[in-house]
């Protein structure tokens, strides 16, 4: 037996500080929820994917017969209103998901015959302003068109858009 | 007690044990507890886009190297290790009809713990809702209702469409040009030349493939041929040649499928059978792979396959009929054959 009993713990107060000290423990695993910086690429990797989705998907041609894909024929003749409504087609295709308000900002690079590269700007839904987060979906075609020379052969040309959500 | 110096005290050793047992409990719920410190719909996102890309991106798997047959032909599900819609690995966001279809079929695979288990993967059961939107027919999604947060990816696909052949009795002169043969007894051969058909185009997103794809031969106006309008037709029978089998008796559904004036004929109904004017034969690549090619499994030793039709007619005509000239080929420059075509397609993917 404990004769001095100052400062002496006894069982219900160690049971109680016991209980204490594990809820607390407990409520500050619990609580904490650490927002990391990887988070913030959710967003950008899903329009990431459905920007290059449908590059990709402009890029393929629907028989085997077909001389060229439609991005292809899109380059070639210049028709930007075309790559809009199809790339708009795709990319704000209404379905369970979240809606997508998406605007673009489409150019295409090539390089020319002095070795040096030549953006050329496309087609935009808007222009940019800076503030716009925006993320980059590219392409490489093969276009036989005198796109950066006039001599016609076919050329690797790069199709860049960037895309953000309004 | 005069002696008690170096004593432990009753009080203390309960309160430790209990401080002890307590912080024991909470260190082995610590794995469980760190699953809060990730964010949901973090966790969420990553794996619908995961299972976006299993979906999208992978030929799927089955169970074991040594099955010839890729997945979607297996009967029994436990053989599927792993669900995938590309035609080939070679082909992210070309999707094959037959692995779709498959997919689909909720009767083969329950709902939904197979799908978990095939698709999404993971120790924790999401819950999910996977939609193929197809713009030429209308597919139900798999899955629950969407709740208010979710995870979910969008992938644009293609979807590869199956090939077949029509062979109008009126357009196909060139094929039975033996309007001699004014007998009773016809023959009409179909050649599907696989080797031919891998050589003559490699790209697996447009290439007729009877392993991988269904096949459709439709035969129409058949009276169109004959002398004699009146005789009454018989198919007597359908057998497929190739090195591999000598004389196969075609098969059963859901392998093959016959239909005979727009009537399904559910073999075994053993043939003959009366035919007024068309004929439509389906092949499944199931059929192809176990009956026609068993146990192959290089593709180098596919060979030729021939498809006969005979005939019997009441009385004599003239009839389709090739056995004088060279066998309908089932090929890419074929007019009478309509090529695989690639449709749009999205695939969605929400995960909760």
């Amino acid at each position: 037996m404990v004769r001095d009993d100052t400062g002496q713990l006894y069982t219900i107060e160690g049971l109680a500080a016991a209980l204490i000290m594990i809820i607390t423990a407990f409520l500050v695993v619990n609580a904490t929820s650490v927002y990391t910086a990887g988070d913030t690429h959710i967003n950008d990797m899903q329009l990431e994917a459905l920007g290059s989705d449908a590059l990709k998907m402009m890029d393929v041609a629907a028989n085997r017969s077909d001389a060229e894909t439609p991005l292809q024929d899109i380059i070639r003749t210049d028709n930007s209103t075309r790559f809009k409504t199809m790339f708009l087609n795709y990319s704000n295709v209404s379905g369970s998901g979240p809606r997508h308000d998406i605007q673009f900002n489409a150019s295409y690079t090539c390089r020319n015959l002095d070795n040096s590269t030549k953006n050329v700007p496309f087609i935009s839904t808007r222009n940019l302003t800076g503030g716009e987060h925006t993320v980059r979906a590219t392409k490489w075609v093969i276009v036989n068109k005198p796109v950066c020379s006039s001599v016609t052969v076919p050329r690797a040309v790069l199709v860049e858009v960037l895309l953000w959500r309004d | 007690m005069p002696e008690d110096s170096g004593a432990l005290s009753i009080d203390f050793i309960v309160g430790f044990t209990i401080f002890l047992l307590a912080f024991i409990w909470v260190v082995s719920i610590i794995p469980g507890l760190l699953i809060n410190l990730q964010g949901f719909t973090i966790d969420y996102d990553a794996v619908a886009y995961r299972t976006g890309v299993i979906l999208v991106e992978d030929p799927g798997q089955v169970t074991s190297q040594n099955f010839i047959s890729p997945w979607e032909s297996q009967i029994d599900k436990d053989f599927v290790a792993r669900f995938g819609l590309a035609v080939s690995r070679d082909t992210p966001n070309i999707l094959s009809e037959e692995k779709v279809n498959r997919f689909l079929c909720t009767t083969v695979f329950t709902y939904p713990k197979d799908y978990q288990e095939k698709a999404i993967f993971g120790d924790y059961p999401y819950r999910f809702n996977i939609s193929i939107r197809d713009e030429e027919r209308n597919v139900p999604p798999i899955g629950d209702v969407l709740p208010e947060g979710y995870g979910y990816i969008r992938r644009l696909v293609k979807i590869k469409g199956a090939s077949y052949a029509t062979i109008n009795g009126t357009s196909i002169s060139p094929y039975f040009n033996n309007t001699d043969q004014n007998v009773t007894s016809h023959k009409f051969s179909i050649l599907i030349n696989t080797p031919r058909l891998y050589t003559d185009m490699t790209d697996p997103s447009y290439q007729i493939d009877p392993v991988r794809d269904r096949i459709l031969i439709n035969i129409t106006s058949l009276k169109s041929t004959m002398s004699d309008p009146n005789s009454g037709i018989n198919l007597t029978s359908i057998t497929v040649v190739s090195n591999t089998v000598s004389t196969l008796q075609y098969s059963s559904i859901p392998d093959t499928i016959l239909s005979l004036d727009n009537t399904i004929l559910v073999l075994p109904n053993k043939l003959p059978q009366p035919v007024s004017d068309n004929i439509s034969i389906t092949f499944s690549p199931k059929y192809f792979q176990e009956q026609v090619y068993p146990g192959l499994f290089d593709k180098t030793y596919y060979k030729p396959i021939y498809v006969n039709l005979s005939f019997t007619l009441n009385s004599n005509s003239t009839f389709l009929n090739n056995s004088w000239s060279s066998p309908f080929d089932y090929n890419y420059t074929n007019v009478n054959v309509a090529q695989p075509q690639l449709r749009d397609a999205v695939v969605e993917v929400a995960i909760w």
